[in-house]
């Protein structure tokens, strides 16, 4: 099929309105695995979602970070039936501290932070949103913050974990034609080892 | 060294600034966990019973009080600027086995008898703190 330049850019928008559609549904679908998940600690949560949060942010960039984890956040609530909750205030809370976090570390960063420093980010606004939203709203005792630390260390390592899910499925991504343009921002990123992951041959 | 190194391996998928962000972040955590640990000394004792301050001494001056739940008597004592519970008339006797505290924040409860002991840097006197304390 011969394609116009015009069309050409109209099929770039419907790829990525398209793609965004169902980064936002796996988000959704990470997030209520999540809560069925059996949890010993209740507010100490992975975050898996958050995975596509960052895939969406190194493919599309800082509004569509917005955009997947807002939708996320607003119909994962109302999938688990707490929309307007208590708990839904402290999701929404961490959710926009967490984007707000990950989006000035992608854009002061840029082209030098990879998908582990922004989720290690993104893991920390979260935590301290909630806290403060948790503070602010539910608790209101200085005492709250003796949790921190806990929830940072947790943070710290769920926001590693995630970060290298997100690396390897924009990886995997990066070798399909749809992603035109990811292959080359990933190398920059780890243009220090070229051979850590190896060219997968582009169709 | 070589578990080290499987640890540690998934560094290599982080650039360079990701690395110094981790470092970072692992020193802020650290200090998040060191900070809590030196919180003064407590001043005051103050304890309620459903929400309600039925007692508030200084943590300084030894003494032993009965102090009255729904289920009965709690006896609370201080002494050497440390405050405990000594008897309750609960079952599971949590509260008693909670121990001393005596560091501003520290919280001692007995649930099952609405009482809740806070000790707290402030002292009746005000939020300045103690000029001088003589026995």
């Amino acid at each position: 099929m011969i394609l116009s330049v015009a069309e050409n850019i109209t099929l770039e928008q419907t790829r990525q309105r398209v793609f965004l559609a169902l980064f936002v549904a796996l988000a959704v679908v990470l997030n209520t695995l999540e809560f069925l998940l059996p949890n010993p600690v209740p507010w100490f949560r992975i975050g898996l979602a958050n995975i596509l949060g960052i895939t969406a942010l190194f493919c599309y960039g800082v509004r569509a970070l917005w955009l997947v984890n807002l939708c996320r956040i607003i119909l994962g609530s109302l999938l688990v039936g707490r929309l307007f909750g208590p708990g839904f205030l402290l999701s929404l809370g961490g959710g926009i501290l967490s984007a707000a976090m990950m989006s000035c570390g992608f854009s002061l960063g840029r082209k030098r932070i990879g998908p582990i420093g922004v989720s290690v980010l993104g893991a920390l606004g979260h935590v301290s949103g909630q806290l403060l939203v948790a503070w602010l709203v539910v608790v209101r005792h200085p005492g709250i913050w003796l949790l921190l630390p806990f929830f940072l260390l947790f943070a710290m390592i769920s926001g590693i974990v995630n970060g290298l899910a997100a690396h390897f499925l924009l990886n995997s991504l990066a070798g399909h034609a749809a992603f035109r343009g990811l292959r080359e921002r990933l190398d920059i990123l780890t243009g220090q080892q070229p051979d850590l992951h190896q060219q997968q041959s582009g169709n | 060294m070589r578990e080290r190194m499987k640890l540690f391996s998934w560094l290599r998928y982080a650039t360079p600034l990701d690395r110094k962000l981790l470092l970072a972040v692992a020193i802020l955590v650290a200090v998040s966990f060191a900070l809590p640990l030196r919180r003064e000394d407590g001043a005051q004792v103050i304890a309620t019973v459903q929400d309600r301050v039925v007692f508030k001494a200084p943590l300084n001056i030894d003494r032993t009080v009965d102090l009255q739940g729904p289920l009965g008597t709690t006896v609370l004592q201080i002494a050497a600027g440390k405050v405990r519970i000594l008897s309750s008339p609960c079952r599971n006797k949590t509260c008693v086995h909670m121990g001393e505290v005596h560091q501003d924040g520290d919280v001692l409860a007995c649930l099952p008898n609405k009482l809740v002991v806070h000790v707290e840097s402030k002292t009746l006197a005000g939020k300045t703190g103690h000029d001088f304390v003589s026995r």
